[in-house]
């Protein structure tokens, strides 16, 4: 993919440098910071987040097989005692619970890795170890075209650094 | 900011809570800084090493000789080894508590101090889990506890509160080391991106699994980690909850009490934060990290252990209270003898260091005088320790009837698996903070105002709310 890098030692540089390149018509905009901001978040205008989902099916999934190996084992395996309950919910609502939470937690780790596309094998285009340390990055796709627009928007918004990248 | 007198160094004030602190380089710097091993840490970890030594010789003594090494002898068939499981689950509460209720609760002091703690709980728990281990007769077959199809068709009583136990820990271990790792991977990704030395940085590049700090990753991972809190939450409070069913649901004196699932709570909360102390506490001095976890963050940490220490004293004066109204004879015998009789050295040193020393903390002048701090927490852990001994041993050796009362002394093999057991523990936690930061960089980050080109627009917008305030619970949906 053909773009342009940049970047900004501001936060407030890299905020208007998105909003600019959005009122532009350019569609395919990242940022990097070495710290989540609202401000950026806000200026990418991006959808929430769909980890939530991955979240609420791995609890109940968690929480029905949670119930299910005891009820199981109970059954395949009886303890008649005094005539009580073979399969008693009570004391399994501890195991529910227990893996409620570990599926739960474990699917949501896996649908922030899913959706973030994490593991990555390369960094590909577009990264700077700076935006790790101090500084705020913008990568924007723009054909050979559009390429320089992008740069001298960039450029005007105080960007430390533009480069074009492939 | 440009308007106001520049700060006192490490003076906290309402805008800027970290105020030696300048810039996102400064954090880098000092943070990855802390990495380079020294001459005093070589000998710390040899310590710990020969202590594991120690441990490891002792378990292979019992295991040739079997359990009967150990101190055990009817009627106390639990000692040294379940009193350190319970007390090592304890010291895990800390950590969780701190970095995922404390987060939930927005607490500001948590930043810098929930790494450490966070490593803390996950070493705690691995600990923890080797002591049902080494209490089996024969600890090879721990595994037969899970419930997993098998050919001996054989599964587990899920009536049990010991195969409760096994759900909980494991569950216990592998969150809060999934949220451990988690909240790791943004450093990590920073040390690989400064890391001259080529062989630790492929190591790093595949440790941060290839995370760019992009807005996409940021707004996942914000979301993500909060979920996890939210999870680890409830998980914390429920761990130490199963862990008192082991005894409360028996009919043995002392044991068999409704009160001992909060008790255990606050009780392994108390110890964690203690242990907490232990540890920050030289850290911050010996890495030179004072300016990051200021003398507020611990008056505040100091605050939260004197509630607890206080909910524990409760409990213990609440137990001695049940026994007495309770009309059974054999409760308020167990009692009597638990503080009066045979077992009075141990309650007293329990009653002296959990309830009675950390009252000094209602000063101010003692929450933040970081030597006393030390000196208490060390008192607070000997204390828990011997908790957990009071709660285990007398009950066992004083039941219901004459012919079952007994005494209990632990064995060399005893306090040499308990020695391995501390040594087991500093050696994870001494390589943890020499390879890996002991302070999140990132959160860090998160409460440092960002560099701004109009200093005006920055004032303004700090005053409005609108800029200067990280994504952090929210992930980024307000």
């Amino acid at each position: 993919m053909q773009g342009v890098i940049a970047a900004f030692a501001e936060l407030d540089s890299t905020v208007h440098a998105i909003e600019d390149l959005r009122k532009q018509n350019f569609k395919d905009i990242s940022v990097f910071s070495p710290v989540p901001r609202h401000e950026l978040e806000e200026a990418i205008a991006a959808p929430p987040s769909k980890v939530r989902i991955f979240t609420l099916v791995g609890g109940l999934c968690g929480v029905t097989f949670g119930y299910w190996i005891p009820i199981w084992i109970s059954d395949y395996w009886p303890l008649v005692v005094g005539g009580k309950a073979i399969a008693s919910w009570i004391p399994y609502t501890i195991i529910g619970f227990e893996l409620m939470v570990l599926i739960g937690s474990l699917s949501t780790v896996f649908a922030m890795f899913a959706l973030a596309r994490i593991p990555r094998l390369t960094m590909t285009v577009g990264y700077d170890p700076r935006f790790s340390g101090g500084d705020f990055g913008v990568w924007v796709a723009a054909g050979p075209d559009r390429a320089p627009a992008a740069t001298a928007l960039l450029q005007k918004h105080g960007a430390l650094e533009v480069r074009n990248e492939r | 900011m440009a308007t106001m007198a520049e700060p006192r160094p490490n003076v906290a004030s309402a805008g800027n809570r970290l105020p030696a602190i300048q810039d996102y380089q400064q954090v880098d710097r000092e943070i990855i800084g802390t990495l380079q091993p020294t001459l005093g840490w070589f000998a710390m970890l040899g310590t710990a090493l020969l202590a594991l030594l120690i441990g490891a010789l002792s378990w292979t003594y019992q295991i040739h000789e079997g359990l009967g090494a150990a101190g055990y002898h009817p009627p106390v068939m639990w000692g040294v080894y379940i009193i350190s499981f319970v007390f090592w689950v304890g010291i895990g509460h800390a950590g969780t508590l701190i970095s995922a209720i404390l987060y939930l609760f927005r607490a500001g002091f948590r930043t810098t101090i929930y790494r450490a703690s966070e490593a803390m709980t996950v070493f705690a728990v691995m600990t923890a889990g080797l002591f049902p281990i080494l209490h089996l007769g024969r600890p090879w077959k721990f595994f037969w506890l899970i419930p997993y199809p098998n050919w001996r068709l054989i599964w587990p009583n899920p009536k049990s509160p010991l195969v409760w136990d096994v759900f909980a820990i494991l569950t216990y271990l592998t969150v809060s080391a999934t949220f451990f790792y988690v909240g790791l991977v943004p450093d990590i990704a920073v040390l690989r991106d400064k890391e001259t030395n080529p062989i630790r940085k492929r190591i790093f590049a595949t440790l941060a699994l290839g995370w760019r700090n992009s807005d996409t990753e940021w707004r996942h991972f914000t979301r993500a980690y909060l979920f996890l809190a939210a999870f680890a939450t409830p998980l914390v409070l429920s761990v130490h909850s199963v862990v008192s069913f082991d005894f409360a649901m028996s009919l043995v004196p002392g044991w068999h009490a409704t009160i001992f699932p909060p008790y255990f709570v606050a009780g392994a909360i108390f110890s964690g934060i203690g242990m907490v102390f232990t540890i920050i506490i030289p850290i911050r001095k010996f890495m030179k990290l004072e300016h990051y976890v200021t003398i507020n963050d611990l008056d505040a940490a100091a605050k939260l252990c004197l509630f607890t220490s206080c909910v524990v004293g409760l409990a213990y004066l609440t137990e001695f209270q049940v026994a007495w109204m309770s009309g059974n004879r054999v409760e308020q015998e167990y009692f009597w003898n638990r503080v009066f009789g045979q077992w009075a050295w141990a309650a007293w040193i329990m009653l002296i260091c959990n309830m009675v020393m950390p009252i000094s903390l209602f000063s101010q002048k003692l929450r933040r005088n970081t030597t006393w701090l030390f000196i208490l927490s060390i008192f607070i852990n000997i204390g828990m320790w011997f908790e957990r001994f009071v709660i285990v041993i007398p009950s066992l050796s004083h039941e219901f009837e004459p012919w079952q009362w007994g005494g209990y002394r632990p064995t060399w093999v005893d306090f040499g698996i308990l020695i391995g057991s501390f040594g087991w523990f500093f050696m994870w936690f001494l390589l943890f903070i020499r390879q890996l930061p002991v302070m999140a960089i990132s959160e860090i980050k998160e409460i440092l105002p960002p560099k701004m080109k109009h200093a005006h627009a920055e004032a303004q917008a700090a005053v409005h709310g609108t800029i200067g305030h990280p994504i952090t619970t929210d992930g980024g949906t307000h």
